[in-house]
């Protein structure tokens, strides 16, 4: 893609979420999501393969239903309340209407079909950007609205990490094993958003850290599929000893990062006397750890059938800048300890 | 082999229904692969009778068979709901790291015929005629048949002489689509044994839009005449993107993860019998072969 469309398109893409992290009207929030929308699907369709036009129509035709969705129930809002505020959502159908259509969105369950066939379609660079930056502005809008009920981010959340888990177990592609990954993910973060919105924003923000680690790690290599992974000790051996400790904290084991959302989450449900639903979370975030495990054995614990002629290839500088990828790394191994640190910052 | 007596059958007749002219022209041989319907729905060609029965008199309701149909479905869907707990697609996770060589279709008997149907020419009015049997000792298919490329006379078709092999889409519980995931794999692994005649290898993968559904990704499979097997292995970076049979010129290889059929063509305009016997067919992954893909991905309009 010629550099200054490229860029348009990626400027497009931070001014569309800038836009609506900005806004307190419907109107204005709803055209940052569209812009975002609009910026990514020449990102998604660049490559002009059958699978990634495929992705992009599918993705497309998702987001433009949850859009509508959401047009729809602003307005209704408006109409019912008289006024375009966005925190101001007293009426349940239209909170529901909302809650749903930004679920659609983000690809919480029950609304997460499209996910994995997307990211299946797409290079992993833009499946990052899809798994990440593409979730910022619905997730923000989610937070404002606050309904009163937290029943339904309940469920969401709730069916999201069984579903997530559960979709995982029979996938041995990788992106669409990051993109059940992700849908688990979203699930904690609805779960607590209505009990502690701040805690879901420390747990966005780790997912983001770690999801832009294991991307970043798989772009080196250049995975794709599950039993590539056990030639990565070929390759660029020090990923083979970061990326099983990136997959054990997305899997939210402790000493690891990962663990702290998780961690935090389910202290809060106690709190809030929500003891069995903190065990079924936790029971079952075990099958996405399963998953997540099945990789980190394909990766160190297995060896290819046969082994490389000869030495061990030349282990040029990488082409890719792999600072982020140290720094995220980094964070997502060894943040366990600031806990304390981290929770004081927090504005409980 | 001889036609089967048709004298019996009114002049008249001969053209009042579709099942009739399926009979006038079906298979002799024993162990044919059942063949597609002559008359496809939608366009009829110029000369062919029309279909004057209803849809549902085409239907034959059947309890005992769908109940049977019920049973085998309730079956499958029992399975795939375990397969999971095994590993991924009912294979274990070892195996799908570990595994190097798989075989789809080995024929050893009547029943691995069912996966395949063959076509010719002869549903767009021409001459050619295909069968597909067992090999001696139940070891081997035998493909076999006459190619004739004189194009039927309906003053449309200015070209024919194709004889093709293709395999069934595989199917679930209760007949959704399944598809063949080949990801793992970079090879095609032969082991045929022809007369000599050039044939085409075509992979056809799932699409999303109509306009798609030509789609395939071809390569040529050389056979040698002989008594001798022959071992084919053909990378998949050197398979090419054609629709209906025109090769395109944005190229790009086949994905793998969702491969729908494959099937064998021969349309070499050598007029005459043809025979390939097939022992296996399977994927390999072969370390070695380390391209991405064969061809140029040309940009038509490039930038300046």
């Amino acid at each position: 893609m010629a550099p200054p469309i490229y860029s348009a398109l990626i400027i497009s893409l931070g001014l569309g979420t800038t836009m609506t992290f900005a806004s307190t009207h419907w109107y204005l929030a709803w055209m940052g999501i569209e812009i975002n929308t609009l910026a990514i699907i020449p990102l998604m369709a660049q490559n002009h393969i059958p699978r990634a036009i495929e992705a992009t129509t599918k993705y497309f035709f998702v987001q433009a239903t949850a859009s509508a969705t959401l047009l729809f129930a602003g307005i209704s809002n408006a109409f019912l309340t008289g006024q375009w505020d966005i925190t101001y959502t007293p009426y349940t159908l239209t909170s529901t209407l909302i809650t749903l259509a930004l679920a659609m969105k983000i690809g919480l369950a029950p609304l997460h079909s499209w996910m994995p066939e997307v990211m299946q379609g797409l290079n992993l660079l833009t499946g990052l950007i899809l798994s990440t930056w593409q979730k910022l502005a619905p997730l923000y809008l989610i937070y404002q609205i606050q309904p009163n009920n937290p029943n339904i981010f309940i469920a969401l959340g709730l069916l999201s990490i069984i579903v997530g888990g559960w979709g995982g177990f029979n996938q041995v592609q990788l992106r669409k094993i990051l993109a059940y990954s992700s849908i688990a993910h979203l699930g904690w973060m609805i779960l607590i958003l209505s009990f502690s919105p701040p805690l879901a924003l420390l747990t966005i923000i780790i997912y983001i850290l770690m999801t832009f680690s294991l991307f970043s790690s798989f772009m080196l290599t250049r995975t794709t599929h599950i039993n590539s992974l056990s030639t990565t000790w070929a390759k660029i051996p020090i990923l083979t000893i970061s990326t099983p400790l990136i997959l054990l904290s997305l899997g939210g084991l402790p000493p690891l990062t990962g663990f702290m959302p998780k961690w935090m989450i389910l202290q809060e449900l106690t709190k809030q006397s929500l003891c069995p639903l903190a065990t079924m979370a936790a029971l079952s975030s075990l099958f996405s750890l399963y998953f997540y495990l099945r990789l980190s054995y394909a990766m160190t614990l297995t060896m290819p059938p046969n082994n490389p002629a000869g030495t061990l290839p030349w282990r040029l500088n990488p082409r890719h800048n792999t600072l982020p990828l140290a720094l995220t790394t980094t964070s997502t191994i060894c943040l366990l300890p600031m806990t304390p640190a981290i929770m004081s910052l927090m504005p409980f | 082999m001889s036609l089967p007596n048709i004298s019996r059958v009114s002049a008249s007749g001969l053209l009042r229904s579709s099942c009739d002219l399926r009979w006038l022209l079906r298979s002799v041989a024993p162990l044919a692969a059942p063949r597609r319907a002559l008359t496809h729905m939608g366009y009829r060609r110029p000369g062919q009778p029309r279909e004057d029965r209803p849809p549902w008199w085409r239907v034959k309701f059947d309890l005992a068979k769908g109940l049977k149909g019920m049973k085998r479905h309730f079956k499958l869907l029992k399975e795939e709901f375990f397969a999971p707990f095994v590993g991924p697609m009912g294979k274990p996770i070892i195996e799908h790291m570990l595994e190097q060589n798989q075989v789809l279709w080995e024929f050893r008997g009547p029943h691995s015929l069912q996966e395949w149907t063959i076509s010719c020419d002869r549903e767009i009015g021409g001459k050619s005629e295909i069968y597909l049997k067992v090999g001696r000792n139940n070891e081997s298919c035998l493909l076999y048949g006459t190619l004739c490329s004189d194009p039927p006379k309906d003053g449309e078709t200015r070209y024919s002489g194709y004889c093709t092999m293709r395999s069934k889409q595989p199917l679930a519980s209760f007949d959704r689509k399944k598809y063949h995931d080949w990801s793992s794999f970079n090879t095609l692994h032969l082991r045929v044994r022809g007369d000599g005649r050039p044939w085409m290898i075509n992979i056809v993968p799932e699409t999303y839009y109509t306009h798609q559904k030509d789609d395939m990704y071809s390569y040529f499979l050389y056979t040698r005449g002989g008594p001798y097997w022959q071992d084919v292995k053909i990378p998949f970076s050197k398979f090419f993107l054609a629709h209906r049979g025109r090769i395109q010129d944005d190229q790009h290889p086949v994905w793998l993860d969702k491969i729908n059929s494959i099937g064998f063509t021969l349309g070499d305009k050598a007029d005459g019998p043809f025979q390939l016997e097939i022992d296996f067919i399977g994927v390999c992954k072969d370390y070695a072969h380390t391209e991405d893909f064969a061809y140029e991905k040309y940009k038509r309009n490039p930038e300046v």
